[in-house]
């Protein structure tokens, strides 16, 4: 089973090309005739009410061709069908500093960016709310009158008998742990182009064909088509090459449908680029969350319950907010055997730009939390922190107390592999002074086991084609944007059908030729999309081999497809030729007639081996072109519980992780190096192993940046580093030596056995982190970002002798209690913007006698 | 984001240039375009003329001037000098506080001269039209409000840049062209300490050339920088420590900071401190302390300024000891 020619070999990237010569185009890069540039009007107040707004000498302007605001397009959407509280632009209300008022399209951008500012608006402030405690108390001025208390939403789950659980446990550790906000930086801006087709007689508006850099090309035509009151079948939308996108781009944008309303008022194409400040508005990113975590264990290191109570501070709209607070929740589950869990999550509203989905969506602060307390009870009972790990694991197959199911498990190895590679047994515990290894844990769903929209359609559907001239193209919905999915597609569909990789063209993300696929996002595309290439290649492999079988006088099932041939199973190595290339590079024209002279050949000596294209070409003389379609949608049995919100969670296989750092601290500045990462992944089967190592690379790095540097800064609700120069990712000169280990553990449902590999990592390296600082300098983080002075500070706090210096304000980030409006890496104590006066946060500055 | 209109003017002398700018009122001068560039675009500039000196190949490259020092053009990229040989020699502590600025990229564009004359910088002003329309604009920039210290009508913008305090260890001296001709100027003269009006020099005038004394030829050097990210970041505050040694005691010493205050600044008292003795971790503790009361970091970067100064003490007490032992 293990003998492939293309699956498990290191492949590079299909597409990779056209990227690093600069030939590739992404959605910026395309022009159309008579194009018009879009600009959008952002609002400065966090939370009014748009009293007027006057665009007539926007309009006026030489080079402007049309303004547009929320009545020209008030339907409501959202990626959520719960959460529909979205509009283009906005109607009556802004929510947040950088909420879209207007959209200008003009002859150019220095003109539309002009007419901006001739734009009137008048606004009527209204209190606004930026600390999630706060709103979840408010009484009025709610961000949506359908939302009480500012409440998105609020789930209570209990399963098994936590009380008993703690009542039964020998140690239990209580503690609340902050995680802030941080935002997914893909280094493409989102950009869309939209052009309708224009009757050239009577000018009516005809199909609309939009460009756009997203992770869900079906969504987006979804979305277009409620808010526009058009068709589905009218709107096509086409996914050029995008620059990452980490879930940034996994649900529908406002430029998204901006530029589309855009496009309808001026008659022309419009194209809209986000400035990276934008980027930051639109944001979607992971909330920052308060989380108060407890955990039981016995003597012997056995859990015995766990209880968590997260808050999400999720900003003005729904986004996928309802989904990563369930998430936060369902993935206390299927790592550990834990069989007594109380959890309480609350997604609330502010007015601040909406966070959504984000690499390890919902899981990642959840971990962080969960994983330094484990190592606060294993130091507790005095045991090791990966034997507490291993005394807690799993026994699969098997289905956890909330309801999912867990087959193939890699953990144990994970582990085992880590702490093997990192010397763990000889180093822990005997580096010299501030330096520490520490170790994480963590997990993901392969794609989500219930799509977000509710019905029986199959998640992934691929078509394949296959035509005379011996090529394959495969027709599919899901998105490449950047992780490698068109090049696993070409992967799978030309391992089944036995053919070279070059053979295989992808036709991908393009609404009028690939059937539907809901996206690119919770890490599906591998499991389920890849599955579904996996049919519809042995659907097509049948028809030719039935005709193959026909011409070798043999039946269908006796041949084997490989290396570009099809030969019986069991022919002699030497009667197959070796350099069959020859073959390959025909010209179509002699192909054609190749096929009909293969066709007289046969009636005279059958052979035990024809060339792939001569097999397909036999294939098509009897049925005409070859075609076939699989689909993929995830078993009933892997679908989860029936209790309010079960539907989150599930998934038909989960990926895992471990991790072990290798830190030192600077006890005089603070400053955390790290200096090495072990990270082990389970992905079921590498694929292609050189994009697995990428991702476990890219996921850890991206973890660090979170757990060091990265860092979303709020003022009165304005947003302080909207840049990358502000907000900081790391950059390659603290990026330390990540060894990628993969685990495979052979998924049983699987295509190939593969199963995720681009999100569980990330949450992992946090955890490991902190607990290689607590190994190194005995100091306990339970605020992340882990900045020099919050490090500083834990160390001045923990060294009573030290000369006592406040450097954060008198907040103990060993102990942190609440959100700080100016809090993080980047510090305000200075005046802020000029607000309502019943803000509850002007409230409590009156009653501190101001913070200047 | 676009840049706003300008008429750009590319003079080929120095001479030019100067003449350039003394017949236009509302201009701006670019060199690298590292600093100017993105201001451009957040409107915090919205000259009339932009001066483009970049073909004023006179301004290029360094120099040894016998029996003087040396002579290095405004024109040379950050690149340039982290790179010389004869400044990784002479004056080590320029080359330290080059290769640290920004990125390699970054420093391929960026000059000495532009360093020198950097904006001074704020979270609370470099930012975009849209966003300080939103905050409400400030003292420095269309408004009359200090977000960082709201009672005052003082701008405290902070000076960001990493080779100032390295050549002000070196004793350097800028050579400012300008319809007279030319005039010379200590660096140390040069910085007003305000973050608006932040440098000596008027209206008409450019910073041609930068001299090193021949006299501060071989001092050693440090150059600390304290930043977040390991590439790209201004610094969160500098330290340049540059000294002579002669029989294991200190001839001459001399340690400047920046990014903590609105100019970078020499700390007063080092020379007394150390000169005639040998570097031991009390003396270097005592500099720190200097160096930390000579710091007034406020809220205008990242970090708490607590930190910030906390930093400038450590960093001084590191790079003496550095300098004084190694």
């Amino acid at each position: 089973m293990s003998d492939f020619s293309i699956i498990g070999k290191r492949i590079a990237m299909v597409d990779a090309a056209g990227k690093t010569t600069g030939a590739g185009k992404y959605t910026d890069d395309l022009t159309l005739p008579g194009m018009l540039i879009g600009k959008i009007l952002h609002s400065p107040y966090p939370h009014a009410r748009i009293k007027r707004i006057d665009a007539s000498r926007a309009l006026a302007l030489e080079g402007v061709v049309a303004v547009v605001t929320g009545q020209d397009a008030p339907n409501k959407y959202g990626i959520l069908p719960v959460g529909h509280d979205e509009t283009a632009l906005a109607v009556d209300r802004v929510r947040y500093v950088g909420d879209n008022v207007a959209c200008v399209a003009a002859v150019d951008e220095t003109t539309a960016e002009k007419a901006l500012e001739l734009i009137e608006v008048e606004y009527e402030p209204l209190p606004a709310y930026f600390d999630p405690e706060e709103s979840m108390k408010a009484e009025r001025d709610l961000i949506h009158e359908n939302r009480p208390h500012n409440l998105e939403k609020d789930y209570h789950h209990v399963f098994g008998d936590p009380e008993k659980g703690f009542a039964e446990a020998d140690c239990i550790r209580e503690s609340r742990y902050i995680a802030n906000e941080v935002t997914h930086a893909a280094m493409e801006p989102h950009s869309t182009l939209a052009a309708f087709e224009l009757d050239p007689y009577s000018g009516a508006l005809g199909r609309l064909t939009v460009w756009s850099s997203t992770q869900v090309p079906y969504y987006l035509q979804h979305k277009l088509s409620l808010v526009l009151e058009m068709p589905m079948s009218q709107i096509r939308v086409i996914k050029p090459l995008v620059g990452g996108g980490f879930g940034g781009k996994s649900e529908v944008i406002p430029l998204e449908i901006i530029a589309a309303v855009a496009a309808r008022a001026a008659k022309a194409p419009v194209k809209i680029t986000y400035t990276r400040e934008e980027v930051f508005w639109a944001h979607r990113g992971r909330p920052r969350t308060i989380m108060d975590m407890k955990i039981g264990a016995k003597r012997d290191g056995r859990l015995t319950a766990v209880a968590a109570r997260v808050v999400q501070d999720g900003g003005a709209y729904c986004s996928y907010g309802v989904v990563t607070i369930l998430y936060s929740g369902a993935l206390l589950g299927a790592i550990y055997d834990i069989l007594n869990v109380r959890w309480d999550g609350y997604r609330v509203l502010t007015n601040k730009p909406a966070c959504g989905a984000m690499r390890g969506h919902g899981t990642v602060n959840v971990r962080f939390a969960f994983e330094s307390q484990l190592d606060e009870i294993a130091a507790e009972i005095a045991l090791d922190p990966a034997e507490i790990r291993r005394i807690n694991l799993l026994q699969p197959p098997c289905i956890t107390v909330n309801n999912l199911r867990v087959t193939s498990y890699g953990l144990p190895e994970c582990i085992e592999k880590v702490v093997e590679r990192s010397g763990w047994r000889e180093r822990r515990g005997k580096l010299p002074r501030g330096r520490g290894l520490g170790i994480g844990c963590s997990h993901y769903v392969s794609g989500a086991a219930n799509s977000i929209i509710r019905s029986d359609m199959p998640h992934s559907t691929v078509n394949i084609k296959i035509d005379r001239d011996g090529g394959v193209v495969v027709y599919t919905g899901a998105s490449e944007i950047g992780q490698g999915s068109d090049t696993m597609t070409a992967q799978i569909a030309a391992e089944v059908l036995g053919c070279t990789l070059q053979r295989v063209k992808i036709v991908a993300a393009d609404t009028d030729l690939t059937p539907i696929d809901i996206g690119s996002y919770s890490s599906r595309v591998t499991f389920m999309a890849g599955n579904a290439t996996l049919r519809a290649a042995e659907e097509v492999k049948k028809q030719i081999a039935s005709a193959a079988a026909r011409k070798m006088n043999c039946v269908p099932e006796d041949l084997v497809f490989r290396d570009d041939l099809v030969f019986k199973r069991g022919s002699s190595v030497s009667s197959v030729p070796s350099g069959v290339d020859s073959v390959v590079a025909g010209r179509v024209e002699g192909q054609i007639l190749r096929g009909s002279l293969q066709q007289k050949r046969k009636e005279e000596v059958p052979k035990d081996w024809m060339t792939f294209e001569e097999a397909v070409v036999a294939a098509i003389d009897f049925h005409g072109a070859l075609t076939g379609t699989g689909s993929y949608a995830p078993p009933p049995e892997s679908r989860g519980g029936s209790f309010k919100g079960a539907g989150v969670g599930p998934s038909p296989s989960y990926s895992y992780s471990a991790q072990v750092a290798d830190v030192s601290v600077d006890e005089e500045t603070g400053e955390v190096t790290v200096h090495k990462v072990w990270a082990a992944h389970d992905c079921g089967r590498a694929l292609n192993p050189v994009a697995v190592e990428g991702q476990i690379i890219g996921s850890v790095w991206m973890g660090l940046g979170q757990a060091l540097e990265e860092e979303m800064v709020w003022k009165d609700g304005l947003l302080m580093n909207p840049g990358l120069l502000e907000y900081r990712s790391p950059s390659a000169v603290e990026s330390p030596e990540i060894e990628p280990i993969i685990v495979e553990s052979i998924d049983p449902e699987g295509p190939f056995g593969a199963k995720e590999c681009s999100e569980g990592s990330l949450a992992a390296t946090i955890p490991a982190i902190a607990n290689a600082i607590y190994d190194a300098v005995g100091i306990r983080l339970r605020e992340v970002p882990f900045t020099p002075e919050r490090v500083l500070a834990a160390i001045r706090a923990r060294d009573a002798a030290a000369k006592k210096l406040d450097l954060t304000e008198g907040v103990d980030p060993t102990a942190p209690t609440r959100f700080r409006e100016h809090g993080g890496a980047l510090w305000f104590r200075g005046k802020g913007p000029k607000r309502h006066e019943l803000d509850p946060a002007r409230r409590a500055e009156q009653l501190a006698g101001g913070d200047d | 984001m676009s840049l706003p209109d300008f008429k750009l003017l590319r003079p080929r002398s120095l001479a030019e240039a100067v003449e350039l700018l003394g017949k236009h009122v509302d201009v701006q001068i670019v060199a690298g375009g590292t600093d100017l560039i993105p201001s451009l675009k957040q409107r915090l500039f919205i000259p009339a003329y932009v001066i483009d000196i970049r073909r004023i190949a006179e301004l290029r490259g360094i120099r040894v001037i016998p029996g003087q020092g040396t002579e290095i053009g405004a024109l040379t990229t950050l690149t340039e000098i982290e790179h010389s040989d004869l400044i990784r020699r002479d004056y080590p502590v320029l080359q330290e506080a080059a290769k640290t600025v920004a990125s390699p990229i970054l420093r391929n564009m960026g000059t000495l001269g532009g360093n020198i004359c950097l904006d001074t910088r704020c979270l609370w002003y470099n930012q975009s039209l849209t966003w300080r329309t939103s905050c409400g604009f400030c003292i420095k920039k269309d408004g009359d409000l200090c977000h960082v210290a709201p009672g005052g009508t003082k701008c405290w913008a902070v000076f960001s840049g990493d080779t100032p305090p390295a050549l002000l260890c070196l004793d350097a001296e800028l050579e400012i062209a300008g319809p007279a001709g030319t005039r010379r100027l200590a660096l140390r003269d040069f910085y007003t300490n305000l973050g608006d009006a932040r440098m000596k020099l008027a209206r008409n005038e450019m910073v041609s050339r930068v001299f090193l004394p021949e006299r501060t030829a071989g001092y050693r050097g440090v150059y600390r920088k304290l930043r977040l990210r390991g590439s790209i970041d201004y610094p969160l505050a500098g330290v340049a420590v540059a000294l002579k040694r002669s029989n294991g005691h200190v001839e001459d010493a001399r340690v400047a900071i920046t990014a903590v205050n609105p100019a970078p600044l020499v700390v007063r008292g080092v020379e007394k401190e150390m000169v005639g003795k040998s570097v031991t971790e009390e003396i270097a503790a005592a500099v720190g302390e200097l160096a930390a009361r000579t710091a007034k970091p406020l809220t205008t970067s990242a970090l708490t300024p607590e930190y910030r100064r906390e930093m400038i003490r450590v960093f001084a007490k590191r790079a003496v000891l550095e300098a004084g032992t190694k």
